[in-house]
């Protein structure tokens, strides 16, 4: 709303945001992050969503019309700029559980121990990469921070990371930075958590698991990366819970998934950076948010025909509210992930399917009937409001025609726009017949792949 | 060296800018930097850890130049202080109260901590200063009026109920006067939040001519051997409820005698202010007399009205003060036809409370107000977690 808000500011329209009680403090802050400090805001008390018709008039009208009035009347704030540490300057000094406790009072780090950023070791970090280290890499909402080569170093070592991890670490936050991604939803409501999934040779070279417990901790470049990212996301881009980060529930950041290119290689697949786009043998990284994913256990069979439905409906079963970034205003934005363990994944490959050929029968067999689709986005929740059929969003272009194709509520239609859409990656114990599933998060999070660069020396 | 780990008591804005350096920017246009020289000097975290051979009175030196303090000494609001002081509410420590005019810095729960320990409050006095800072920030209470303003107003705190007296808050001997902590620290506390998270710098952006003692603390419980209704019940709410009810006063003026003298004294230009802007009063009651009153069958209603009636401007004299020269636009009740003028609209806009020693000398006190809207506001305490049960 209030970026929408920006937008409209910037073409020299006035604009007043309606929003909800329990936001206030995140729409001063995302406002700042826009260059607007002053954008007008109208309270809504309470939240809409929980309201009767009355009550909501009644709110409308008793508060947020005098909001609407101030806003679009009142002379705006003028930017002021965060007095900030300059690069490198030194916060702090003292011992590291003073150091812990200082980073932890003053909001920076995740609760757990650091490790203190001290001048030396970020330097040992700067040495693995041939990047300068006050390169920008992009520009962060909601503060509205630069990425920095340097600030990527100093939440690396925070992080627990290794210093030889640098260049993986660059490529993620030039993915963050990525507007394809869209990092300035992260502080939504649902609270989705990003995945990593790293591809490439310095799989083996960083010593990422992708094996057996493939995303339980224990391994230090799955682990420690993964809580680099969430780092970053506090401490540079700026989401903190209680203020800009509006999760509900939220969840720890995820161990990366390393995907097993030997398995993929054997039965002659494809990796999630390939599907993305790179070259074969490619090191990339490949973020995506999703909203949480479960574990189909014991796939039963050797044939595709009595795997794929199993797994189909595991996409189906996740896939709820998440419907929202398959038609409408996000239109065939949802990309949910398939983990095959290896030996699922050389099963369907030993039955002649190539990872392609098991896009097409998931989507052909992850389908539900219209009428549940329809209760997911327009009556058990309000995202497609006024309870629109997928024949209407069809007939206003927002949706594929293929989910018309008849007016029979009980016709079974897919969950995502196309076969494609749904990602498949391998992992995992190479020899259980486990597969995980996550449902995903759409153009708040979209899947953005970057290079790991290398340097050269 | 010793290390003292305080939470800073400065007001951020919404926006994540700091109030201070709209207030260095002030100090340095008045020339006031000689008292606040680190005005805008300070680390931009929320906690500071502050390392000295003797680290309270180098908290106190950094506070007093930054601009942070009353003048007087203040206890460093260190983590563990401010903890013990949020969890006497139940009230989560990021929760916005709101924000404090005129420079708008928040009053979450834990800044309006930090104030508190600062002045010196107790834990259990927390729910009370965390009801005052509600009242205050009530639109009706005109925060930006009252800390812009060149008049010397300052709030004033009456607390009424049962935990008044379980709080210590004095309601007897030197009720306004200095010898109990909880009056001494809740005040004070109330003054600090205006001044750390609001801005109101004397002189910067305070502009008040000369000030009064009010406002480094004004606040006062009530007796509850009254032999008049409570105020809180006055109010509407239940008599096991506590309250407090902060009026904008521009002085105290103590009154010995009964409420003729009172009504002699409200008759005066010392009312100017609160004819002017149809301002709410209070008047103090010595038990003495209130007794008496009681006794011969005089309800408090009727105190209330009996000091409307008698308490009279003369035309000529209202004619004759300054202010009447000065400001243009008086309410109607004022400019009409009579040839006496009531200081207050009607009867109840004045504030009747029980306090202060039970002498034979009686002593009442006259709260004359200033500024618009009419205010009275009142929120309830919530009771300390640990009184509760």
């Amino acid at each position: 709303m209030l970026r929408a808000s920006a937008v409209a500011e910037e073409a020299g329209v006035p604009s007043v945001s309606l929003t909800c009680e329990g936001f206030i403090g995140q729409a001063a802050t995302t406002a700042t992050g826009l260059g607007l400090p002053g954008l007008p805001v109208a309270v809504v008390p309470g939240h809409v969503d929980v309201q009767t018709v009355d009550e909501l008039r009644a709110n409308v009208l008793g508060v947020t019309v005098e909001g609407v009035i101030q806003g679009l009347t009142a002379a705006p704030d003028k930017t002021v700029e965060l007095v900030e540490p300059e690069p490198g300057e030194v916060v702090f000094e003292g011992t590291a559980d003073e150091i812990n406790r200082f980073f932890y009072e003053n909001s920076w780090s995740d609760g757990l121990p650091i490790v203190p950023p001290t001048a030396a070791r970020v330097e040992e970090f700067l040495r693995r990469t041939d990047r300068d280290a006050d390169e920008t890499l992009g520009v962060l909402l909601p503060d509205r921070r630069l990425a920095t080569v340097r600030t990527v170093a100093i939440n690396g070592v925070m992080a627990g990371c290794r210093p030889e991890y640098m260049p993986v670490l660059i490529a993620l936050v030039e993915a963050m930075a990525d507007p394809r991604y869209g990092v300035e939803h992260s502080g939504n409501t649902p609270g989705a958590e990003t995945l990593i999934v790293v591809n490439g040779p310095v799989i083996r070279r960083l010593g990422f698991n992708y094996q057996q417990g493939a995303l339980r901790d224990g391994f230090q470049a799955n682990t420690s990366i993964g809580r680099f990212w969430r780092l970053y996301l506090r401490n540079v881009a700026g989401f903190l819970p209680h203020r800009t980060d509006k999760a509900t529930f939220g969840n720890t950041w995820r161990v990366v998934l390393a995907e097993n290119e030997d398995a993929l290689a054997r039965i002659g697949w494809t990796t999630i950076a390939q599907d993305q786009g790179l070259a074969a043998g490619a090191n990339a990284v490949t973020v995506s948010r999703f909203t949480g994913g479960t574990v189909l256990a014991s796939v039963f069979g050797t044939r595709p025909e009595q795997m794929i439905p199993y797994l189909a409906d595991g996409i189906t079963r996740l896939v709820a509210w998440e419907l929202m970034f398959t038609v409408g205003m996000a239109l065939g934005a949802q990309r949910p992930l398939l983990v095959l363990s290896p030996i699922l994944a050389e099963t369907l490959a030993r039955a002649g399917l190539t990872k392609q050929d098991v896009q097409r029968r998931l989507f052909e067999h992850a389908r539900i009937p219209a009428s549940r689709f329809e209760r997911y986005i327009g009556e058990w929740t309000n995202l497609a409001p006024g309870r629109p059929t997928l024949g209407d969003l069809v007939a206003r272009g927002r949706a594929a025609p293929l989910f018309a194709e008849s007016d029979d509520p009980g016709r079974l239609v897919p969950v995502v726009a196309r076969a494609e859409d749904i990602m498949v990656a391998v992992s995992g114990d190479p020899l259980r017949t486990n597969a995980y599933v996550f449902a995903h998060n759409g153009i708040l999070g979209f899947p953005t792949t970057k290079p790991v660069r290398l340097p050269a020396r | 060296m010793e290390a003292l780990w305080v939470v800073l008591p400065t007001g951020q804005r919404a926006a994540g800018g700091w109030i201070d350096d709209t207030l260095r920017q002030r100090a340095e246009e008045r020339g006031l930097l000689s008292r606040t020289p680190l005005a805008g000097v300070f680390p931009r975290h929320r906690v500071e850890v502050v390392r000295a051979p003797d680290p309270i009175e180098e908290v106190n030196e950094r506070f007093e130049a930054r601009g942070w303090t009353d003048g007087l000494p203040v206890t460093p609001p260190t983590l563990a202080r401010v903890e013990a002081m949020c969890a006497a509410t139940a009230r989560a420590p990021s929760e916005v109260l709101g924000e404090v005019e005129p420079l708008r810095g928040e009053a979450t729960v834990e800044k309006v901590a930090a104030n508190a320990v600062m002045a010196g409050c107790r834990p259990e006095h927390f729910p009370v200063v965390l009801a005052a800072v509600q009242a205050v920030l009530d639109p009706a209470f005109n925060m930006r009026g009252v800390q812009t303003t060149d008049e010397n107003v300052a709030p004033l705190l009456i607390v009424s109920g049962p935990l008044a007296g379980r709080l210590g808050l004095n309601a007897g001997f030197g009720a306004l006067g200095p010898g109990w902590r909880a009056n001494a620290t809740i005040g004070r506390a109330v003054r600090l939040v205006m001044l750390n998270l609001g801005g109101g710098w004397p002189g910067a952006v305070s502009l008040a001519g000369l000030g009064q003692p009010g406002r480094y603390t004004l606040c006062l419980a009530e007796r509850e051997d009254s032999p008049w209704p409570a105020l809180h019940v006055e109010l509407g709410y239940r008599p096991e409820q506590t309250t407090v009810t902060v009026l904008r006063a521009e002085t105290a003026i103590n009154v010995t005698g009964g409420l003729a003298e009172v009504a002699s004294v409200m008759a005066s230009a010392a009312s100017a202010f609160t004819m002017l802007h149809e301002g709410r009063v209070a008047v103090v009651v010595a038990p003495f007399v209130a007794r008496r009153l009681a006794a011969e069958g005089w309800s408090k209603d009727d105190a209330r009205r009996w000091l409307h009636e008698q308490a009279r401007v003369p035309v000529a004299a209202w004619q004759s003060w300054w202010l009447r020269a000065t400001a243009r636009q008086w309410p109607a009740w004022v400019t009409g036809a009579a040839a006496t003028l009531p200081v207050v609209k009607e009867a109840a806009d004045i504030t009747l409370v029980v306090a202060g020693a039970d002498l034979a000398i009686p002593q009442l006190a006259y709260f004359p107000s200033w500024g618009f809207p009419p205010c009275g506001v009142t929120r309830e305490v919530v009771a300390p977690i640990d009184l509760v049960g």
